[in-house]
């Protein structure tokens, strides 16, 4: 690789032969599984998600706290933060837990590309927990009284 | 069908509902997204949740894109901060391997993503280009790139062209490419790209 990218910067537009290596190049393109394909366009479904549903930031993600005492120790928690209703999770090998805050009773579900894949109701402190799916992106949806709040993409 | 539409277009098509003009920028992009994925020596299935969660960031994003030519851009830097946070999280949890570091490497080194994304850019521009051209250029064209090289003869037969028109007609369908409106753009777009660094006074001098 590094071999065609010395070629490729010193490439001249107006050599024939260059441009013949550019266009070999180009035709050289990663073979993109067709299902992968397919996934990147079907995602194009969610664009016309409940109007309803804030969005929250994510806050908070130990995975990407570079701070030696969080590093490498414990489950994965992170921090969605909307503006009336947020939510932190802890993902383990088995679950994602978590809580609502501010702590009150809701419906919580976890859905991937395809769907919803797990629901369940928070108690009355706002806590939860739902089976761990396999890989790929999940995000969940919190409904609170009239709030309802709904997370970025989340890969596990 | 391929490099009618420019990205403003594609952006501004997707955003309005357009399911066309989504799958043209997965058409368009994905290869970027695979090239910037593989320098991080993931496995396939980690590739592919990579891919899915910045297509699915994407969706969410496309109101937010109000220079579309920011786009492949928005969608490298998000592919590489993704795969970096794949291998950080591995990093974590598996003993760390001396041999592999380049991750690490990859990490520090940003300028080879405003490679990555100016080579993919050029690389559209020419496929886009190509596109553009008559079947029997293109054909040609194609004929004059295989691996394993054919022979001129080999060409010529397959063609049905006398041998010794092959060199001229290359040269021609070459220029052919070199202006066509998907070269062109891209060319005078690079004059002014940020990324292209050292590269600007090439592009420039094309006439």
């Amino acid at each position: 690789m590094s071999r065609g990218v010395s070629d490729l910067t010193s490439a001249r537009w107006d050599d024939d032969d260059a441009l013949l290596t550019e266009l070999r190049a180009a035709l050289d393109v990663p073979a993109v599984p067709e299902h992968v394909v397919a996934a990147a366009k079907a995602a194009y479904t969610w664009r016309t998600i409940d109007e309803e549903l804030a969005f929250a930031v994510l806050v908070y993600d130990s995975s990407l706290d570079d701070s030696a005492l969080v590093r490498g120790e414990g489950p994965r928690t992170l921090l969605f933060e909307g503006d009336q209703l947020s939510v932190e999770i802890e993902v383990t090998e088995q679950s994602v837990i978590g809580q609502l805050i501010p702590p009150g009773p809701g419906r919580i579900t976890l859905t991937n590309p395809a769907g919803p894949v797990a629901e369940t109701d928070a108690d009355e402190v706002g806590c939860f927990v739902l089976p761990r799916p396999g890989r790929g992106a999940v995000r969940l949806i919190c409904r609170c009284g009239e709030d309802a709040l709904c997370t970025p993409w989340l890969p596990l | 069908m391929l490099g009618t539409r420019t990205n403003t277009d594609l952006v501004e098509a997707a955003a309005r509902g357009d399911q066309d003009g989504w799958d043209e920028i997965v058409q368009r992009y994905l290869p970027l997204v695979f090239s910037v994925i593989r320098r991080y020596r993931l496995s396939s299935k980690d590739a592919e949740d990579v891919s899915q969660t910045v297509w699915l960031r994407l969706v969410e994003h496309l109101d937010a894109i109000r220079e579309p030519r920011a786009l492949p851009m928005w969608i490298a830097t998000t592919t590489r901060n993704e795969a970096l946070r794949l291998v950080t999280a591995h990093r974590r949890t598996t003993p760390v391997d001396p041999l592999n570091t380049s991750a690490l490497d990859a990490e520090v080194d940003s300028a080879a993503l405003d490679e990555e994304l100016l080579r993919a850019e050029r690389q559209q521009a020419i496929r886009d280009g190509l596109a553009e051209l008559s079947p029997r250029h293109r054909e040609l064209l194609l004929l004059l790139v295989v691996d394993p090289p054919l022979s001129y003869e080999e060409i010529g037969a397959r063609l049905g062209m006398p041998v010794g028109s092959i060199g001229p007609t290359r040269a021609r369908c070459l220029a052919r490419l070199r202006g066509s409106s998907a070269v062109q753009v891209f060319l005078s777009a690079g004059r002014d790209m940020d990324v292209t660094g050292g590269e600007r006074l090439d592009f420039s001098t094309v006439g």
